[in-house]
């Protein structure tokens, strides 16, 4: 399974075409993605997370004329992912002001940092789970080696171990790509 | 309804979607609208009665040009709007030309009038009905807009709003050529822009409100 923007792109154009089979892929393989979006950005409102996917769901179905096939189709994924959030925050009214979550949201580099997640999650879906958590919880959430250790239940040697064993492989795999 | 069953659902009416369909929708939506005003003109105002051989001057096409190509540009933001990652809008410096050229013809006209007539020209016969009659035959262009934006997805509200609401009073305005007698450049410049204006503060009060999604 793969979440690239090309992959994305052609089921969403395949889609638009008129081929159910494509457009029903492209809709599965945005739930994850939108679960994650959502879930990193509505924390402690679990409940909201699925009605957000499902809400966002439908719009990219019903609005999905809206896309121009010559742009990128993860930025217009994410135009509307965010544009339900920021709704959804104005008509709950609560969590943090508004104003703050517009300033972040609307970052110039929101949409290439959500693409680069994306490669990151890819690539980190290749290793061992023991590994990926590591480098997740280390170089991605900024949690220090004793921390990592003691979430996870094991030895700080052993989130050591993991983290440079699956760098090791992720540079390796890298630059096999790109060779 | 868990979203496994929402996705089986929602492919299930996947119907293809041509190239150009923000456009050829918002389009139909003005067009349809259009029609509506035109027929509020034709029941509550009356056409002109000269409107045969008014079409045969230039008074008639320059204020059917100006009106028109304003509303041409004011739809072309618009679909930009109507698009989720919009980005900078291309195009604006379009809304602009209109609003020259008929100002230039405006500055003519007057080197070629006796001063003592400019105010009669300026005000002409209709000066304080004319803007309220541009914002109230937008009404339903609006509405027709609105109804496109059903399936569109704008982000800037606002701005969308605005756009909509002068896209609105722009083909209002070339509609109520077929009622409105004037003549003058400046007549138009001030008067027909003016009901234009109000339609585009009305859309981007209204906006936020009603083109929520």
């Amino acid at each position: 399974m793969q979440t690239t923007e090309e992959h994305l792109r052609a089921l969403m154009i395949d889609g638009l075409n008129g081929d159910a089979k494509a457009h029903e892929a492209l809709l599965r393989l945005l739930v994850p993605l939108l679960r994650g979006f959502y879930r990193r950005r509505l924390r402690g409102a679990d409940d909201d997370v699925e009605d957000m996917v499902q809400e966002t769901l439908i719009a990219v179905h019903t609005r999905r004329a809206t896309y121009d096939r010559e742009r990128p189709f993860t930025a217009w994924l994410y135009a509307v992912a965010r544009y339900k959030m920021i709704d959804h925050l104005r008509r709950v009214g609560r969590l943090r002001p508004i104003e703050d979550y517009d300033e972040w949201l609307t970052a110039a580099d929101f949409e290439a940092s959500s693409i680069a997640r994306l490669d990151v999650d890819d690539l980190l879906q290749g290793l061992p789970d023991k590994q990926a958590r590591a480098i997740r919880a280390t170089r991605i959430e900024g949690l220090s080696v004793a921390e990592a250790a003691s979430a996870e239940g094991i030895g700080e040697s052993d989130v050591k171990v993991s983290v440079h064993r699956g760098l090791k492989a992720l540079m390796g795999r890298v630059q096999g790509a790109l060779r | 309804m868990n979203t496994d069953d929402l996705v089986r659902h929602l492919a299930k009416e996947t119907r293809p979607v041509g190239r150009n369909s923000v456009a050829r929708r918002l389009a139909i939506g003005m067009a349809a609208g259009g029609t509506g005003s035109a027929i509020l003109i034709l029941i509550a105002l009356g056409m002109r009665p000269d409107l045969g051989t008014a079409m045969q001057g230039t008074s008639f096409w320059m204020k059917w040009g100006y009106t028109f190509s304003l509303a041409v540009a004011a739809l072309m933001t618009t679909a930009q709007l109507a698009r989720p990652d919009s980005g900078r809008l291309r195009g604006l410096w379009l809304l602009v030309i209109p609003v020259v050229l008929l100002a230039g013809i405006g500055f003519l006209e007057l080197a070629r009038t006796p001063s003592s007539q400019w105010l009669a020209m300026w005000l002409g016969e209709s000066w304080k009905s004319c803007p309220w009659m541009v914002l109230s035959l937008s009404a339903p262009i609006f509405a027709g807009l609105l109804w496109s934006f059903r399936r569109l997805a704008p982000t800037r509200l606002r701005a969308a709003g605005a756009a909509a609401g002068l896209s609105a009073g722009a083909f209002a305005a070339t509609v109520y050529c077929l009622h409105c007698p004037e003549v003058s450049a400046i007549f138009v410049l001030t008067w027909y822009s003016l009901g234009i204006v109000l339609a585009t503060l009305l859309g981007m009060l209204v906006g936020p409100r009603l083109l929520r999604w």
